[in-house]
């Protein structure tokens, strides 16, 4: 490509983004309104497998004794559990500390504590296991491997894990479903909205191409609006998410009170990047099926 | 320069034009005339490359136009100008932008473009008016912008398709001393009507169809 015509295809462009700026403007708000929702979905999922990752590293299982569990048996027992390779850590709580720890959280049930007697609460094993030991399987089956006639009762959550963990599965591919409807709705919108720019302009391209415009030399200027619209919409997008993460999510956080408001995370640069990046190739393809259409159908 | 080898283009049933054989010398001036819907604008698209024959052979300097890819069209099209009964001038570019169109894609310097533009405009008679815009210019004077720009690139076949249809008769005769000026320079001219006076008036040969069939050559 030679330079006159490059510059013909930037002038083309520039002149473009101007005379259509109504057009250009809502290509530019679709594309940053479909990156918008995509980037929410993705950080609502990416704080939610955060969340997941978080408990799978630092799993606690806790161990109840049956009362009549003379002491001495018990700390065998932790000592037991203590030479697991996929335990971490374990800690031996008695009767009176399970109390004590009660009673400094609420204070209100220190009468009825009371009348229970150090008896109202067991003893039992507050079990730390490793990362790799974390995930639901694995902690289903140490539950098993801990199975005693001394241990009354082995609580390990694994049950609402696993719901978690489902609802999170189904949380994914909803969010990928959506993610990709909403892209494929925008990559629509623009190619419409192209489609309009195009015909806005088709007197003008009929002309270009009956005095011997190449088809690359008439497309290139759309591409480049495209890249143009693609790369604004996705600034626009970043600037979005971070407005929605500052105010909406961190307040909604605050305001409920959840202890996860401090850790709420925005997505990687990298994430961020390839937003940016998806704007601009649903730009530019969206340019380009607009534009091969019409030359498609020029004489 | 060009030569049409039993050219039949047909659609669906009908033959826009049937089994038409003809050579046109480089440097003629030639009408092809007829009523509406004798094939005459058929044939003119065909040499432009916008329509292709369904049977038959088209050379046009040499080039066999149906064995051009369409990607590659353009290449047939910078050594034809072309000109339409409507002018198919872009309204929001002034003349000079308009006229200038043809150069600009090729990507010829816009020093270069504006030099040539001055030129030809004052070729047909609109010297110093490249900033004004085609709709505040009259009819004839939106044909010549038209003619300006098929011809600022120097091609070797002008077409022109009903070039006076919608001027009246002087602007007419203006337009069609423009093409016999260009035709004077060397540029083969095909101009397609209907207007049996503006024939008499500037006397060539003419190719006469009848129902998609060349019945005068």
């Amino acid at each position: 490509m030679s330079g006159g015509v490059f510059m013909h295809i930037l002038r083309r462009a520039a002149r473009s983004l101007w005379e259509n700026l109504y057009l250009n403007a809502v290509a530019t708000g679709v594309i940053a309104a479909a990156l918008l929702l995509v980037g929410v979905t993705l950080t609502i999922q990416h704080n939610l497998s955060a969340l997941v990752d978080s408990w799978d590293r630092d799993v606690h299982i806790s161990a109840y004794f049956h009362h009549d569990v003379p002491e001495a048996r018990r700390f065998d027992k932790r000592d037991q559990v203590a030479q697991d390779p996929r335990v971490v850590a374990v800690r031996y709580i008695s009767e009176a500390d399970a109390q004590a720890w009660l009673l400094e959280r609420t204070s209100r049930l220190e009468g009825v504590l009371e009348e229970l007697g150090p008896a109202a609460l067991p003893a039992s094993l507050e079990i730390t296991l490793s990362a790799e030991a974390g995930t639901p399987g694995e902690v289903a089956g140490f539950a098993t491997d801990l199975e005693d006639p001394d241990l009354e009762f082995i609580d390990f959550g694994q049950e609402w894990v696993e719901h978690f963990n489902a609802f999170l599965s189904l949380l994914e591919l909803l969010a990928a479903v959506l993610g990709s409807l909403i892209f494929l709705a925008a990559v629509f919108l623009v190619i419409n909205t192209v489609n309009l720019v195009v015909f806005n302009r088709r007197d003008e391209l009929e002309v270009q191409k009956l005095v011997g415009a190449t088809n690359s030399t008439i497309t290139a200027p759309f591409l480049l609006e495209g890249l143009i619209q693609g790369l604004v919409g996705g600034g626009l997008a970043l600037v979005g998410l971070w407005t929605v993460h500052r105010l909406v999510v961190v307040r909604l956080q605050i305001a409920l009170g959840l202890h996860m408001a401090g850790d709420l995370a925005a997505l990687s640069a990298l994430w961020l990047f390839g937003l940016v990046l998806a704007g601009a190739v649903l730009g530019v393809l969206a340019a380009w099926l607009a534009v091969a259409r019409f030359l498609s159908r020029a004489p | 320069m060009i030569r049409l080898y039993h050219v039949t283009k047909r659609y669906g049933d009908v033959d826009a034009l049937h089994d038409v054989s003809v050579h046109v010398e480089k440097g003629a001036f030639v009408y092809v005339t007829g009523p509406s819907g004798a094939g005459k604008s058929t044939m003119l698209k065909m040499l432009y490359g916008a329509v292709r024959p369904t049977e038959g052979k088209l050379l046009v300097g040499g080039v066999d136009v149906s064995a051009i890819p369409r990607r590659n069209m353009y290449k047939l099209r910078r050594n034809i100008g072309v000109v339409f009964q409507d002018f198919k001038l872009i309204a929001r570019r002034n003349v000079a932008e308009n006229v200038g169109l043809a150069l600009e894609v090729l990507g010829t310097p816009r020093e270069e473009i504006s030099r040539r533009v001055k030129a030809v405009l004052g070729v047909v008679g609109l010297k110093g008016r490249g900033h004004e815009y085609p709709p505040t210019l009259s009819g004839g004077e939106q044909q010549r912008v038209a003619v300006a720009r098929a011809i600022i690139n120097d091609p070797s076949i002008l077409l022109a398709d009903e070039p006076t249809g919608n001027l009246d008769g002087a602007m007419a005769i203006e337009v069609m001393e423009i093409l016999q000026a260009i035709n004077l320079r060397g540029t083969t001219v095909m101009v397609a009507t209907h207007d049996a006076a503006l024939m008499q008036r500037f006397p060539y040969r003419v190719l006469r169809f009848r129902g998609g069939r060349l019945v005068r050559a």
